[in-house]
This record gives C-alpha cells, structure tokens and sequence, in this order.
C-alpha cells in the first residue's frame, strides 16, 4: 500500500511528494488545481469536467494540503475552492 | 535580487488531541446486518481486555446503537471542560455510544452529514486516554458513516465480521473493496454463526453451510482469524448486559473470541513490523 513519505512546498507553485515506494513527485499546484476531482469540478456520472480552465487564474496557490485518512489529501485552495479530496492513487497517475 | 527557493515542511501529527494516546484503531465491519459485528465487537474488546491491554469501544451504529444493551454499565457518560466528552467504563473498558445519550426506545432520526458529523464528534472530543486498542463497531452497509469514520481516524486495520452463507459475503465483498479503496488494511475475517455443538453428541454441525469465511480468504487472500459457533448463552448475555468472554472465559464460544484477539493483535504486529516510512497524517500550510 503506497502512502506518503514526505510532502512539501518545492517553489511558489510545485508541491513535492516522495512515495513510500520512494517515488518523487513534483506537482504543478495550478495544474493540480484544473483537475479538481469533486463533484462540482467533474460530473459524478458522466466524468465530464464541468470546471472551465479559464475560470481559473494562474496565480491560484493552495492555502493549506490536509491528510485524508490513509488514502487521500485535501487541498483548500486560494480562490476558495477546497471540496477536492485527491487519492493518492489519481495523484500517482498524474505527470 | 535573486529567488530564493523555500522548502517548507509537513507537520506530521494532524490526529485530533484526544486519539493522540490511541495506538491502534482497529474497525470491526460487514457489508451486513445482523451478522453479529456488535456481538463480536464486544467480545473482542473484552477479550483483548483480559490480556491486559487498555481497550476502548465505540459504537458507530447511529441508527441502532447496541452496545449501551450488551453492556451494562453503571456510570453516565458526562461531559469535562472544553466540551469533552468522558466515557464511562465497564470493567476498565471504555465506551461510547449514541444510545447513551438517548431514551432507549426513541429513534435517532438524522440525515447523513447530522450522523457523521456525531460520530465525527465521537472521534474527536471524547477523552479516550491512553488506549492500546479503540475498536469501533462500524454500522453495516458502506455509506456516509463509514466514510467520514475512515476519513477522520487513522485507521489501523479493519476486522471483517461475516456469516458462512452466500448472501453476506456478496456485501462482505463490497466493504473489503471499500476498505481497499480507502487504504485501511483488512487485518482478517471472522466467521460468526460458524457452526453449533450439540451438547448431546459434542459433533460441530454447519448450520449455515460450510467454509464462507474459508472462501472469502481465498478470494482476498486476507487470513481468517476465527470462527465463532453458534452459542444460546452468547446471545443471553447480549440481552442481559453481560458480555460471555467476560462471564464464561473458559467456554468454547470465549476461546474463539480469544483466538479471534490473538489474531487480531498478531496481524497489527506483522503490519507495524512491514513500517514504510509513510505519514499516518500529515498537514501543510502553503506559503506565498
């Protein structure tokens, strides 16, 4: 079961994880932000993204990265934006 | 002027103040109802309390709470500075449950996010001490209770409860996949109503077919930490308050609750043992 070794803020907009598996993976907070997975971003039945990429600005920052259980963690973003539980599996997937 | 590259760091122990003492948060769970999990719960608390361990039991069952009946206790729970809530104990074990706070027979009659938001509360801001083992008795089903339960305690591991038949391992299978998904380890299966000894031949009869548990073991390769027969006295002391692993420790049915504990603390053993490195929580507060 991968889970979080070591999470951290890189630079202004990269956060860093290392893996239990000893991955590293640096992610684009911005980029993170466009792939929100909650309801209101994704549609729960169809999977189409409902959030418009240009609704959100490039000065988009997390404000707090929260663990959620032993599978997830939970962004609260700049633009007030924090129902986003992110799985560490759809993480893993992202480059 | 140059950049400068800052690293800031995670705050590694994010659990809320009162499971800090908490060491092991064990969930005891089926996709169904009725298959005895609150009984087992029981009786695996009392069992894992004879070995000398600090146990508590939460009953997360906010629709039919039981453990308030299985367990007599005298004291109420009351509520310390800050809003904390103290457990009243039975024979050192320390419980809590929504039927403490509530007439016996009136129905707690809540949405989805009132019922996790009280078990959240139950999590949280009860003083549950230094425990070596807080078993949470899960309600059935795979929903909002289960959800928030898994997503507010690190859990370490969770304890399936099933019948042998068909029926309950089809929802048995959907709560080991939900335990997957949620990353909390199966720590094992209990077989309950596994089998009944008739006091006149002494001969094990498979009242509700053979090997359920056996065949789920297979399937999810998770080991089976006991069965447990069907047993009259078992379900007496249920309805009279008196746990049997308690009252009659030296019975068949409370020997296979103390396999089932063994077990229990054995498979915790092998997982603490396999230690990644990985954040059990973590939190981390950006900055521009």
């Amino acid at each position: 079961m991968i889970r979080v070794k070591d999470i951290s803020q890189k630079n202004d907009r990269t956060l860093s994880i290392v893996w239990t598996d000893n991955k590293v993976q640096n992610l684009d907070v911005v980029k993170l932000r466009l792939k929100c997975p909650c309801a209101g971003c994704i549609d729960e039945w169809t999977h189409k993204p409902i959030l418009k990429p240009e609704q959100i600005p490039e000065t988009v920052r997390p404000v707090s990265i929260e663990s959620v259980g032993s599978y997830a963690m939970k962004i609260a973003f700049s633009d007030g934006h924090s129902t986003g539980i992110y799985t560490y599996q759809m993480l893993r997937s992202l480059n | 002027m140059t950049a400068t590259t800052r690293s800031t760091k995670p705050d590694t122990d994010t659990r809320a103040p009162a499971l800090r003492g908490v060491k092991n948060i064990i969930a005891v769970a089926s996709g169904k109802g009725g298959v005895g999990k609150s009984t087992t719960a029981v009786n695996l608390a009392f069992a894992l309390r004879q070995t000398g361990a600090k146990v508590g039991l939460l009953d997360a069952d906010v629709y039919g709470p039981s453990i308030p009946k299985m367990i007599k206790i005298d004291t109420k729970a009351s509520v310390a500075e800050g809003n904390i809530i103290v457990p009243p104990e039975s024979d050192g074990i320390k419980l809590i449950s929504v039927g403490m706070f509530n007439d016996g027979d009136k129905a707690a009659i809540l949405r989805g996010p009132m019922a996790a938001g009280l078990i959240k509360q139950f999590l949280t801001q009860v003083a549950w001490g230094d425990l070596d083992y807080l078993i949470i008795d899960y309600p059935p089903g795979t929903g909002d209770i289960q959800l928030t339960l898994s997503q507010t305690a690190p859990i370490t591991g969770a304890v399936i409860v099933t019948t042998p038949q068909e029926v309950s391992l089809l929802d048995v299978r959907k709560a080991i996949s939900m335990f997957k998904t949620l990353k909390v380890p199966v720590l094992g299966v209990i077989e309950t109503m596994s089998y009944f000894i008739c006091d006149g031949c002494d001969k094990k009869h498979y009242l509700f077919n053979q090997g359920g548990g056996e065949r789920l073991v297979r399937e999810f390769g998770v080991p089976l930490l006991a069965g447990i027969p069907v047993d009259p006295m078992v379900s007496k002391g249920g309805d009279e308050g008196k746990p049997h692993v308690r009252d009659f420790p030296d019975s068949i049915t409370a020997k296979s609750y103390k396999e089932a504990a063994g077990a229990v603390a054995q498979q915790i053993a092998i997982l603490s043992s396999t230690d990644d490195g990985g954040l059990s929580s973590f939190s981390l507060t950006w900055k521009n």
